[in-house]
């Protein structure tokens, strides 16, 4: 193989030369120009900082002490910082996570790809012209009215396009993409990685693509590298890793992974933490974590062990054949709740034609008011015991939503039942009501923590309102932590002493705090690594279960969902597209855009071809000015856009109509989802 | 027993801790040292120079001695004796008026936790203020309370509140957005408590450092109203005072110029030096 990049034995550190800290340590691996290599691991595994040194843009803090980077038969860390200079942005191109971060939002994006083109000696003119023909080159329409627009005249994906062609700018040889799609919805994270395909076949590049998503690398990836505490574990091409997986690690990673056709209620967690890099276990990084640890992985740190050509991987037993090294089932920790329980008949919560009006503040005395509804009329219940799912792409209103339950957001018209009281007036009284009933989980577990507070003082503020102090509050932390699996020493520290997982657990020990009877959880674990993703989906399930307790779960993922949820409903512009039980929305969805939402979803399995996925084109149209009739015709793969004959979609509002088995759908032909969904039909 | 342990770590303040540890850098130390120094410098001034700082010697305007380290002014009294009970002027109005200012400042920018609306106003009001040049809000002040110490204290109290307020505004709005206020506010804990618990502190931080900043403002505001006779009325000495005689001077001793400018110059950096400790103990990570 004629390898344009060839990594060999890179070891990088942190701080002081005195004690340093190995962030990555011999790591090995080569890239092919066509081929795309997925670089995967958990955050702290050491692939952001890889591609970094390959870059040489390490912080002033990190640097290589070992190993070479060979780039076209050079190594890149002998380069001056001139003729590094030179290959940074032409040679090898990076394309960051956030893309709102990465342009600048006051200059205009031309001017931000041609300032890319002019660093390295082209022409103003010349620079406009490539400029036009990047963007054209990534799917941004009109291109040439684009270059004059800011960055925030664009949706994500639209400034992901542009980061991109900033990076093609010169016709890289290596494109690093570090995360370039986990800041984005699941529909416009198949159009980027469709993007990605076809521009590596046809500009022939070579690929890194660092991800966490077993997802991403079974649809993009040629070759794989895991990597885990630093130390690459498992390296090979995607087929190897993926039909057999020799390294217990990659292994659990697989069976942690929520996929949208899974069957488990509970998912295969892998336990514990992953180390930090200051406190590595001694021999096999993952011992802790895994079930088939014996005393060789105490000692020595396992070297790549040679499978085939191709494939190695660093575990004490890759040799074992035969063995499926999948973490084992958890035993059911309760019996299903539906059966145990039985169906209730009185919801929790229920809302009725909720209507929230987001532009609420605005009105003015000479200003005419137009009201944007981020939900708009929205009905559901919430059975104790029971899970509504709640799925939608980012701005559907599924926050405001739950804002708005909760009472921060004002209700404009419709109502509010917590556990029989119309909660709807808020008053004082209401609030405590709520308070008392109702508690909410947040998506980021750093950011609802107040950095300056203990852990044990943040539930201690929760465990005020019910009326606990000193002792009795102390005794009832103790509990709350047991409860969610943590140690009671953690009351003690911060924060930022605590991973991520673990935060997100005493998130969960507050809201339970209060003793309440409905969670919202409004995307508990999308911040969360896949590892642990699994384990507080698990912990949530079984505490759902035990207390009885109904959830509102809020997802932008189905693949979250589908194993905590009873109920399923999706939600689309401030509306409820489809709803009903979930197993069944998952079988056979009767609308276009749940259908789109669970084809978007990028699986762990090779034998799904890429190409069979329905992609969506365009973005979420805006709140402000949606559609008329049906909101979702200007994406609808078998609406308007697409098919002849179906004026109604533009003309008629559709209205959630029932869809048999206590299914509700909002689609005018839902009748023809199943049989005009399919990708031969679209064509 | 273990939870006795837990209990001690329960009931202590961890943010006082925090603050406390401020100490132990070596910044904090030197801080702490240096403001020790001077403040007791200055409290000491009548044991240490018992003649007080009108005494007169026969030399005016002579330069620096051992002596008269500072030299000696047009009239021929020490200028440093003079400086050092100028500098217990300043203080007095430093450890009074400043934190003052800090309180009603945070507190006036903190009242936006009512209503939004009454923040927005109170905001406006604190704008009237600070569009005031310095010298007219004096003299109204002095029509009212008269010259000398007392309207130099409310001058320099009023000219803080400005930004002090605007800064607590600042945190209010940019913390009531943050993830763990909004989790305390369904949780059902009072707007009170919240603004204590969660406000305030991060609050503190950002007014502790601008005070340190002011202080420097505040010597400055002294001296601008004590030059056209509105603050302290001569003989008493304050550094403000001290630097604007010396200005006519300072062709003929520089010293009576770069003497009091060296206090101000030390005091400054004490302060700067507490706040920037305080601000790396309580912000680290």
């Amino acid at each position: 193989m004629n390898a344009i990049l060839e990594v060999k034995n890179l070891t990088t550190v942190f701080g002081p030369r005195a004690a340093p800290i190995k962030a990555v340590s011999n790591v090995s691996f080569e890239v092919s120009p066509g081929r795309v290599l997925g670089l995967v691991g958990e955050s702290g595994s050491g692939k952001s900082v890889t591609a970094r040194s390959v870059m040489r843009l390490l912080s002033a803090r990190g640097r290589v002490t070992e190993g070479s980077v060979m780039f076209e038969g050079q190594d890149i860390l002998e380069l001056s910082e001139k003729d590094m200079l030179n290959k940074r942005g032409k040679d090898i191109a990076m394309v960051f996570q956030d893309p709102q971060s990465t342009l600048n939002p006051v200059v205009r994006v031309g001017t931000q790809i041609m300032e890319a083109l002019e660093v390295h000696g082209v022409s103003k003119a010349e620079a406009r012209e490539r400029a036009k023909e990047l963007l054209d080159q990534v799917g941004i329409p009109e291109p040439e009215t684009a270059l004059d627009r800011y960055p925030h005249q664009f949706s994500g994906g639209m400034r992901q396009r542009v980061v991109i062609a900033i990076a093609l700018a010169h016709k890289p040889k290596l494109l690093i993409a570090d995360e370039p799609t986990t800041a984005l919805d699941v529909t416009i994270q198949a159009q980027i990685l469709q993007l990605l395909a076809d521009l590596r076949h046809q500009l022939g590049i070579a690929v890194i693509m660092i991800t966490h998503d077993m997802g991403v690398v079974a649809e993009l990836c040629d070759d794989l590298v895991v990597m885990y505490a630093g130390r690459v574990v498992e390296r090979g091409t995607v087929e190897e890793v993926f039909r057999a997986p020799r390294h217990a690690y990659t292994a659990a990673l697989f069976s942690a992974m929520p996929s949208v056709d899974g069957n488990e209620d509970i998912l295969r967690a892998i336990p514990g933490n992953p180390p930090v890099a200051t406190n590595l276990p001694s021999g096999c990084a993952f011992r802790d974590r895994c079930s088939f640890a014996d005393d060789r992985c105490k000692n020595v740190i396992p070297e790549l062990f040679q499978l085939s050509d191709t494939h190695s991987a660093a575990c004490a037993r890759a040799d074992e054949h035969e063995r499926d090294l999948s973490p084992p089932i958890p035993a059911q920790v309760a019996s299903n709740s539906n059966e145990a329980s039985g169906k209730e008949d009185t919801p929790i919560l229920e809302v009725r034609n909720l209507h929230t009006d987001v532009n609420a503040s605005a009105k003015g005395l000479f200003r005419k008011h137009n009201p944007i509804y981020a939900v708009d009329d929205i009905s559901f219940k919430v059975f104790p015991g029971q899970t509504l799912g709640l799925v939608g792409e980012s701005g559907c209103g599924k926050s405001t939503l739950s804002r708005t339950i909760v009472g921060i957001n004002q209700v404009t018209s419709g109502s509010i039942i917590v556990d029989g009281r119309d909660v709807t007036a808020m008053s004082d009284e209401d609030r405590k009501h709520i308070a008392k009933t109702l508690q909410y989980v947040f998506q980021d577990p750093s950011g609802s923590l107040n950095p300056r507070r203990t852990i044990g003082q943040s539930l201690q503020e929760a465990l005020e309102i019910v009326g606990l102090h000193g002792d009795a509050a102390l005794r009832r932390s103790h509990e709350l932590a047991d409860q969610v699996g943590l140690s009671r020493t953690h009351l003690a520290r911060f924060p930022y002493e605590l991973s991520g997982g673990q935060k997100q657990r005493v998130g969960i020990a507050r809201a339970l705090s209060v003793n309440p009877k409905v969670l919202i959880c409004d995307e508990p674990v999308s911040a969360l690594d896949v590892s642990i993703q699994a384990q507080i989906i698990n912990l949530l399930a079984q505490l759902r279960d035990e207390l009885n307790l109904g959830f509102l779960f809020i997802a932008h993922d189905l693949s979250v969902v589908r194993h905590i949820s009873d109920q399923l409903a999706v939600m689309y512009l401030g509306r409820f597209v489809e709803t009903g039980a979930a197993h069944q929305i998952y079988n056979a969805p009767n609308h276009p855009y749940t259908k789109s939402l669970l084809s978007a979803i990028p699986t762990a399995d090779i034998d799904v071809d890429p190409t069979q996925r329905i992609v969506l084109t365009g973005d979420m149209p805006s709140l402000a000015n949606p559609p008329s009739g049906c909101r979702f015709r200007t994406r609808c793969p078998m609406g308007p856009v697409y098919a002849n004959g179906r004026q109604s979609c533009v003309d008629l509002d559709p209205k959630l109509i029932d869809a048999g088995d206590a299914r509700l759908s909002a689609c005018h032909h839902w009748k023809d989802v199943t049989k005009a969904m399919t990708t031969e039909a679209l064509k | 027993m273990t939870t006795s342990v837990q209990k001690t770590s329960w009931r202590t303040n961890p943010t006082l801790i925090r603050y406390a540890l401020a100490f132990q850098s070596s910044k904090g130390m030197a801080a702490l040292a240096l403001v020790f120094a001077i403040t007791s410098v200055a409290l000491l001034a009548p044991v240490l120079f018992p003649q007080g700082y009108d005494f007169q010697t026969r030399n005016a305007l002579v330069g620096p001695s051992w002596q008269h380290p500072f030299g000696t002014d047009e009239i021929g009294r020490d200028l440093m004796v003079r400086a050092i009970y100028g500098l217990r002027t300043d203080l007095g109005l430093i450890f009074t008026a400043v934190p003052l200012s800090m309180a009603i400042g945070t507190i006036l920018g903190l009242l936006g936790i009512i209503s939004r609306r009454l923040g927005d106003w109170v905001q406006r009001g604190l704008d009237v203020i600070a569009g005031f040049p310095g010298l007219i809000l004096g003299i109204c002040i002095v029509i009212v309370v008269g010259t000398g110490w007392l309207a130099l204290f409310i001058a320099i109290t009023i000219a803080g509140l400005p930004s002090f307020g605007r800064l607590a505004r600042a945190t209010l709005l940019t913390q009531m957005n943050r993830e763990y206020v909004i989790a305390a506010m369904t949780l059902g804990v009072s707007k009170w408590k919240i603004m204590i618990r969660h406000i305030l502190p991060q609050a503190a931080e950002t007014i502790i450092a601008q005070g340190a900043v002011f202080v420097v403002a505040a010597v400055f505001i002294e001296a601008a109203l004590s030059i056209v006779g509105l603050g302290l009325q001569p003989p008493e000495p304050s550094l403000g005072t001290l630097l604007n005689i010396g200005m006519l001077y300072v062709t003929l001793t520089p010293m009576y110029v770069i003497g009091p400018t060296v206090i101000l110059i030390i005091l400054a950096l004490a302060f700067s030096l507490l706040a920037d400790a305080l601000n790396e103990a309580v912000n680290q990570r």
